[in-house]
C-alpha cells in the first residue's frame, strides 16, 4: 500500500493549534457546525448535531460509528442531498475555504460530481437498471461538460479501463445486471472520478461486497487517490479498514462527533468510552478461543429522544451514574495539541468492564 | 421467437376462454330470440320452426359444441336481425370504434403521463394537490355524465362541436371535428386514471438509490426526472396503458351511445336488446381479442424498455 507516504500529523481540526513536522497540505473539505433536522412528532429532531470536521487534500478521513449514528447523513447534508422534509439547519460546508451550502441549487449541483463526489454502499441498486453503464457515465460527463456523444463515449471507455474493468470497449454497452457486484462498484467509482473531483466520499463502499473484492476496491480507491491527490472520506464501521487506509478518524455517536484524531492516536490511545468500547468489541486473533466478545450494552439511542447531556451516558461503563458526568449538556470536543480530541473528560478513568477482565 | 410463440399460445387460450364465457353469458340473458323476432302474436308453430332453424331447440351443450366447432373455422354464425355474417358486421363497424378508442387513449396518454410526472416531481406542492383533486373528480364522474355535460356545454351553448354522429360522409376535417368531443371526453376520463398511476410509479422510482446517485453526481434535476427516472417507470406506466385500453374500449361503448356514433358499442347494445346471440358473441369476442392483442404487444414492448426483461 504505497498510498500513505506522508506523515500522519495533520489534524482533523485545523482550528486547533497543531505543529506538524512538514507543511500540511491544504484543507480540501471542511464541515463547520453542520446540523441537520427532520420534523418529528414533538418538534424537529436533530439527526446531525454540530459536526465539524476537515479533510486535507490527499488525505483519508475515516468516519466510524454504528448504523444510524449519522455518518452517511452528515455527508448527504454536506452535498445538499438531504431528502425533504429533512433540512440542514445550521453550519457551513467549505471547499477550498468557500462555503458551498448557502448557494443557489444550480451552483451546488455543478459542484456535485465535479468537485465533490460520492459513492454509495450498495452497488447493486446504485446503478440505473435500464441504461447501459456507458450511458450512465456519459450522463455524468455531459452534466458538467460540453462534450460530444462520441467523445463522451470514448472518455467513458477510458474511465472503465482506469477502474480496471476488463475489455472496457465491449463492457461499455453492458447493462448493470450483466456485471458482478465488484464490477458495478468499479463503474460507480468511474462515474465518481469522471471529472477528477477534489473530494470523494465513499459511503461504506465495500459493505455489500465479498471480502476478496473489498480489498481490490479499496486498493483501487487508494491508487486513484495517490494519482490525483484527492481527499477521501471513508465512511465505514470496519475498524480494520480504518487501520489500513485512514490518516485520520472521526467517531460518531447519535449524530454527534465523540472523538477525532489521527488514526495512530485514536487507535493507540482511544479516549472516549464509546471509542474504547468499539475497540474492545473487535475479535482478536490472539485472544482465547472461547472468549465471549464484549458487546456494548443496551441499544443505540433513538435520536428523537436523546438525553440532554452525553448521549452515550446511559450505556457507558465508565461514567454511567457518576455525579460528574455531562448529564445536562453534551461536552464539546476538547483535546490537546496533537489534535486528538474527545467529548469526554473521563479518559483516564478505567472502564469497569476492563477492570473485571 | 420462443417468446412470440408463448405469447401466441397465451392469446389462443385467452380467446378460447372468452368464447366460452360470452357464449354462456349471452344465454343467461332472459328472453327468447325467436319471440323477439316474430313479435308477441306469433304462433307456437312459427316460434318452434324458427328455433329449430336457429338451432335453439338443441340442448345448450350441443349448441356450445357446434358454436366452438364453427368458430374454429372462422364461422361465427349470422346476425338474426340482418342475416349477414356476424363477424363481418362487427368488423365492418370496428374501425369507427377503434378510431375513437385510440384517439381517446392518445389524449389520455398525452395528458396523463406528463401530469403524473409533474405531480411526482412536485409531490406535496399546491399544484400537486390541485391536480390530484381534479384527477379524483375525473375518476369519480362516470364517462357518460362527462359526455352529456360536454355536449351541453360545447355543442348546445358554445356550438363549437357537433353533438351527434361521426360524419360518415364528410372529409377528414369534418371527421376530426366530430371526433374531438367524444375522444376528448373519453381521453380526459382515462387521463385522470393514468395521471394517478403514473405519479405513484414515478414516486417509487424517484425514491430509489440510483436516482440519489445521479443527483450526487450532479445530473440536472430535469434530466434525472424526465430521462433517468422516467425510463424506469415506463414498464409500470405501459402496464397501466394496457389496462386502461380495455377500460377505454368499455367507455367507448358508452361514448358511442351518448354521441350516437356508429361503432361496435352501439351495435352490441342493439344486439343485446334484440337477443341477437351471434352478433353479441362476435362483438364481445372482437373487443376482447383487441384488448388481449394490445396487451401482448405491450408485453413485447417491456423488453425494449427494460433490458432485464428481454434477456429472460
Amino acid at each position: 500500500m504505497p498510498h500513505k507516504a506522508m506523515p500522519n500529523l495533520h489534524s482533523v481540526a485545523p482550528a486547533a493549534p497543531v505543529a506538524p513536522a512538514t507543511a500540511p497540505r491544504p484543507v480540501a473539505l471542511e464541515l463547520r457546525d453542520l446540523t441537520t433536522v427532520f420534523p418529528g412528532d414533538d418538534g424537529p429532531v436533530t439527526v446531525i448535531d454540530g459536526v465539524s470536521l476537515a479533510v486535507r487534500a490527499g488525505g483519508t478521513l475515516a468516519v466510524v460509528g454504528e448504523s444510524g449514528s449519522g455518518k452517511s447523513m452528515t455527508f448527504l447534508s454536506a452535498l445538499g442531498l438531504v431528502a425533504a422534509p429533512g433540512r440542514v439547519r445550521r453550519g457551513e460546508v467549505r471547499i477550498d475555504g468557500a462555503d458551498i451550502l448557502h448557494q443557489p441549487p444550480e451552483r451546488l449541483r455543478r459542484l456535485r460530481g465535479a468537485v465533490i463526489s460520492m459513492i454509495f454502499q450498495d452497488p447493486l441498486t446504485a446503478l440505473n437498471p435500464v441504461f447501459t453503464i456507458g450511458e450512465q457515465i456519459v450522463e455524468v460527463l455531459r452534466a458538467h461538460q460540453r462534450i460530444g456523444r462520441s467523445a463522451a463515449r470514448a472518455r467513458a471507455i477510458e474511465l472503465l479501463a482506469r477502474v480496471q474493468i476488463p475489455d472496457p470497449a465491449r463492457r461499455v454497452d453492458d447493462y448493470p445486471h450483466q456485471l458482478s457486484g465488484g464490477q458495478r462498484q468499479r463503474v460507480l467509482i468511474a462515474m465518481a472520478i469522471a471529472l477528477s473531483p477534489k473530494i470523494l466520499i465513499a459511503d461504506e463502499p465495500t459493505t455489500a461486497l465479498d471480502v476478496t473484492v473489498q480489498a481490490q476496491i479499496l486498493d483501487l480507491l487508494a491508487d486513484l487517490q495517490a494519482e490525483t491527490g484527492m481527499a477521501l472520506v471513508l465512511i465505514t464501521h470496519d475498524l480494520g479498514l480504518v487501520a489500513r487506509y485512514a490518516d485520520d478518524v472521526a467517531v460518531m455517536y447519535a449524530g454527534r462527533l465523540v472523538e477525532t484524531g489521527s488514526m495512530e492516536e485514536v487507535f493507540t490511545k482511544p479516549r472516549h468510552p464509546y471509542t474504547r468500547a468499539l475497540f474492545r468489541s473487535i475479535p482478536r486473533l490472539d485472544g482465547p478461543v472461547d472468549e465471549e466478545l464484549p458487546a456494548i450494552e443496551g441499544q443505540p439511542p433513538n435520536v428523537a429522544r436523546l438525553p440532554p447531556g452525553c448521549a452515550f451516558e446511559p450505556r457507558c461503563t465508565v461514567g454511567r451514574g457518576r455525579a460528574d458526568c455531562c448529564t445536562r449538556r453534551p461536552l464539546p470536543l476538547a483535546g490537546d495539541r496533537s489534535g486528538h480530541r474527545s467529548a469526554c473528560f473521563h479518559e483516564d478513568l478505567p472502564d469497569r468492564t476492563e477492570a473485571i477482565r | 421467437m420462443d417468446r412470440l410463440l408463448r405469447q401466441l399460445s397465451q392469446l389462443a387460450i385467452t380467446v378460447f376462454g372468452i368464447v366460452t364465457v360470452t357464449f354462456f353469458l349471452v344465454r343467461m340473458i332472459p328472453g327468447d330470440p325467436a319471440q323477439y323476432m316474430l313479435g308477441d302474436y306469433a304462433t307456437e308453430e312459427a316460434l318452434a320452426t324458427l328455433r329449430a332453424q336457429l338451432g335453439l331447440d338443441q340442448p345448450v351443450y350441443v349448441q356450445y359444441g357446434l358454436y366452438v366447432l364453427r368458430a374454429v373455422t372462422g364461422d361465427f354464425g349470422s346476425s338474426v336481425v340482418t342475416g349477414r355474417p356476424a363477424l363481418e358486421e362487427i368488423l365492418f363497424s370496428l374501425p369507427d370504434s377503434a378510431i375513437l378508442a385510440f384517439a381517446g387513449l392518445v389524449v389520455a396518454v398525452v395528458i396523463g403521463i406528463p401530469l403524473g410526472i409533474l405531480t411526482a416531481e412536485r409531490q406535496g406542492s399546491w399544484s400537486d394537490m390541485l391536480i390530484m383533486i381534479v384527477a379524483l373528480f375525473g375518476i369519480s364522474f362516470p364517462v357518460f355524465w362527462l359526455g352529456l355535460a360536454s355536449v351541453l356545454l360545447f355543442s348546445q351553448e358554445l356550438k363549437w362541436f357537433p353533438a351527434l354522429g361521426a360524419s360518415s360522409g364528410g372529409g377528414l376535417l369534418t371527421h376530426l371535428h366530430h371526433l374531438v368531443l367524444p375522444a376528448g371526453v373519453l381521453g380526459i376520463s382515462v387521463a385522470a386514471y393514468i395521471t394517478r398511476l403514473t405519479r405513484s410509479a414515478m414516486l417509487e422510482v424517484l425514491g430509489q438509490d440510483c436516482i440519489r446517485v445521479a443527483r450526487a453526481m450532479g445530473v440536472p434535476e430535469r434530466r434525472v426526472v424526465w430521462r433517468l427516472a422516467l425510463k424506469n417507470a415506463l414498464v409500470p406506466i405501459l402496464a397501466i396503458v394496457g389496462v386502461t385500453f380495455a377500460w377505454s374500449l368499455g367507455s367507448a361503448i358508452l361514448i358511442e351511445v351518448v354521441f350516437s356514433r356508429p361503432g361496435i358499442g352501439s351495435m352490441i347494445l342493439k344486439a343485446v336488446s334484440a337477443r341477437d346471440y351471434q352478433l353479441v358473441q362476435a362483438g364481445v369476442l372482437v373487443l376482447a381479442v383487441a384488448v388481449v392483442l394490445v396487451n401482448s404487444l405491450l408485453d413485447l414492448a417491456y423488453g425494449l424498455v427494460d433490458p432485464r426483461l428481454s434477456t429472460r
